[in-house]
């Protein structure tokens, strides 16, 4: 049986489907017994979820960037391709 | 991105639309940015995510959508940013700088029996848009993210926010899949560290 400890260091991996078909069935094994852990995962996935949805920081300068390379596309074009 | 909507947006990219421009450096930026930084650093990462930019337009009428959009423009940023700078990155690789809210480390585990000694604190909210609502967890998330080191916080980036495999973020970055695998967990610890000190304390 996993500790704790063990089981915290194999999260990601575990997250991640990184585990291999051992690992992971001592992984859900530990889970099955411990609240703790099952907690710790569960929360876990919901700070992935968190970092997932959180709103970008806007871009700057989109439209001058834009225009630019659409000018920059244009001009190639004519260039022959 | 599905590789029909691809082929539309490199439809109207090819005929110099500017609003599909603007739809792409929307869509794209923040991912490119993400693999700048990690190869060039903070300093860098602009100029070099401008460089991609110009060398995307120019080698949009040779992209042949053998990989998704996405994974073209992350390439062509990483050869940017490869090509650019060239001194070596490798000795800070796995540095693991101080977080705010420190981490989930040994300290919380019983020395004995590897248990945990201090339990995980049961947060309030069940779902991200409950935790998001306080916008001071959002401002407290996004300094966590600005302590965590070039690679770290680009490889969790490129994972939890920008969905990559895993497999893409080694090619991309050159790293090794174990090396992903340490910075990406170390990063998850430190983050989850300050969503539950926040959770706990109400405080950032």
């Amino acid at each position: 049986m996993l500790t704790c400890k063990e089981q915290v260091a194999r999260s990601s991996d575990y997250l991640d489907g990184q585990l291999t078909f051992r690992e992971r069935l001592l992984v859900r094994h530990h889970l099955m017994f411990c609240p703790n852990c099952r907690r710790f995962i569960r929360q876990m996935r919901l700070m992935q979820a968190t970092l997932k949805i959180m709103p970008d920081e806007p871009v700057e300068g989109v439209e001058a960037l834009a225009q630019r390379l659409a000018e920059e596309r244009l001009k190639d074009h004519k260039g022959g391709d | 991105m599905a590789a029909a909507d691809d082929t539309h947006l490199l439809e109207r990219l090819l005929k110099g639309e500017q609003r599909a421009y603007k739809e792409l450096v929307t869509t794209y930026q923040s991912a490119m940015r993400a693999v700048a930084y990690a190869i060039v650093g903070q300093r860098h990462a602009d100029e070099v995510v401008q460089d991609a930019w110009l060398s995307v337009v120019r080698n949009l009428a040779r992209f042949e959508g053998r990989s998704s959009l996405k994974t073209w423009l992350l390439t062509i940023t990483a050869n940017a940013a490869k090509g650019r700078y060239k001194q070596n990155r490798r000795e800070v690789l796995l540095d693991d700088l101080p977080s705010p809210h420190g981490t989930i480390g040994d300290d919380r585990f019983s020395p004995d029996d590897g248990h945990w000694a201090v339990a995980p604190y049961a947060w309030h909210q069940d779902t991200p848009e409950a935790l998001l609502t306080e916008d001071e967890l959002r401002k407290c998330l996004e300094h966590t993210l600005l302590s965590l080191s070039e690679l770290q916080s680009s490889v969790l980036v490129l994972r939890e926010r920008q969905g990559l495999e895993l497999e893409e973020i080694c090619n991309l970055l050159t790293l090794s899949l174990s090396n992903v695998r340490v910075l990406l967990h170390r990063a998850r610890l430190k983050v989850f560290a300050t969503v539950e000190h926040f959770e706990e304390t109400g405080e950032c």
